[in-house]
């Protein structure tokens, strides 16, 4: 009976883990539709402040701005954007990968970085591999808010305007679709010149002429830091929704799993039960036997 | 102004990083530009302009109340106007009702008693005064 019986309680115990997995599943799910939206919400602003910016560049202003030269990388600063907690696959790992290996090039070429990082997960890790971590963020969970990121985008333009870093890559997960996100390093400072947006600039530019108040180029002084601030919130906002699909996977893999689990223990425990049942019935058949002698 | 045709109203849409926050049709804006305030209404000439710290003012939004106008309290942004549309890009919008006056005055005191060093300090301490102040004024002006 023993053996039956242990096979039981294993089969109780994943049976636990399954709903466990199952509710987590779930939990991911309406996470990542909420922050999906979010996203999708905060597209707008990123491509009004696009085409002001195109509009800029197509009357032809100098576009000439701190933030948009680029000098030769003395001091580097690294934003690695990772989760508070596990359970997610390679959520976590793959963000942590990209970020020892950009960190191993800048240490290759004897740049010291200044590394911040945002998640439990990613801190540890970090940490695990002898990276001195500058700023630990902890707060960022599946709701960042621009109130939140806002400070620290508007602290990296205040050290690269006073020259103490000279770039600004941000390790992240981008979510290209639900069934596509990939660990990326991008680099928001210095800034991609704004392009003047060829075919729509011209058609736009022939119909409504702007007038610039004050002018074009105190807009883009304004307009630079602003886009700068609205692509770090990007990263966070894409970092966040693809950590909920990447759970939201994660335990749906851990559900089905669990699932072929039940069912092979309780292959086993059923002909574990029946070879029991026959053993005892031949030990009564034998005890019979002798009996009749 | 019951039988608003749609061709004397101009489009107003407020967005944040977060979220498009307003899009409404209106008699017109009142905008606060780095300089001073700016009526837009229906025929406007296009602008690109720099915003302030301030209020802006939507007048006459169709399903609105008649009596009073709808107020954002907005720092600083952008705002483009083509084709009787107003575009208002913002870090943040919040509505006057929302402005907490006690909050907003301790800011401006606040403001006002540091002391800045130094020609950015003292840019920075400026805009913080003017933005504070400007929240003050929105925050008294619904009362």
């Amino acid at each position: 009976m023993a053996k039956a019986r242990a096979l039981d309680r294993r089969r109780k115990s994943v049976r636990n883990i399954r709903k466990i997995t199952r509710t987590m599943e779930l939990i991911a799910t309406a996470r990542f539709k909420k922050a999906m939206d979010r996203s999708v919400a905060a597209r707008d602003y990123t491509k009004h402040l696009a085409k002001i910016l195109g509009n800029i560049a197509s009357v032809g202003a100098d576009v000439a701005h701190p933030l948009l030269e680029i000098r030769p990388t003395k001091r580097t600063a690294v934003l690695v954007l990772s989760g508070n907690r596990g359970l997610c696959g390679g959520y976590n790992s793959n963000v942590v990968r990209q970020g020892v290996a950009l960190l191993g090039q800048w240490k290759s070429e004897q740049v010291p970085a200044h590394v911040s990082v945002s998640g439990k997960r990613g801190i540890s890790a970090l940490k695990f591999r002898g990276v001195e971590i500058a700023e630990p963020y902890t707060t960022f969970e599946d709701k960042p808010e621009f109130a939140a990121v806002a400070p620290i985008g508007r602290a990296y333009l205040e050290a690269y305007s006073a020259g103490d870093i000279d770039r600004l890559d941000v390790v992240y997960t981008k979510f290209d679709s639900i069934a596509r996100q990939q660990a990326v390093t991008e680099t928001l400072l210095p800034l991609a010149p704004p392009q003047a947006t060829a075919t729509t600039a011209a058609a736009t530019l022939a119909s409504d002429d702007y007038d610039f108040y004050p002018s074009a180029a105190s807009i883009l002084e304004e307009i630079l830091p602003a886009s700068f601030l609205s692509r770090l919130f990007k990263c966070f906002l894409d970092a966040a929704v693809s950590e909920q699909v990447a759970r939201m996977v994660a335990m749906k893999a851990a559900t089905e799993n669990a699932g072929g689990l039940i069912k092979s223990l309780s292959r086993q425990y059923n002909r574990a039960r029946q070879s029991q049942i026959t053993g005892e019935i031949m030990e009564i058949l034998g005890g019979v036997e002798a009996l009749k002698k | 102004m019951a039988n608003q045709k749609q061709s004397d109203t101009v489009r107003c849409v407020i967005v944040t990083p977060e979220q498009t926050s307003l899009d409404t049709q209106a008699r017109s804006v009142m905008l606060p530009l780095f300089d001073g305030l700016r009526g837009v209404s229906h025929g406007h000439s296009p602008f690109i302009g720099r915003l302030g710290a301030g209020e802006v003012r939507i007048v006459g939004e169709q399903g609105g109340p008649a009596d009073a106008d709808r107020r954002l309290f907005v720092e600083g942004g952008f705002v483009e106007v083509a084709h009787d549309q107003v575009t208002v890009i913002t870090q943040r919008a919040l509505p006057v009702e929302k402005v907490d006056v006690a909050a907003a005055r301790a800011d401006l005191a606040k403001a006002s008693g540091e002391v800045a060093a130094g020609d950015e300090a003292i840019d920075a301490k400026l805009r913080a005064v003017q933005t504070a102040r400007a929240l003050v004024r929105a925050a008294e002006a619904r009362r």
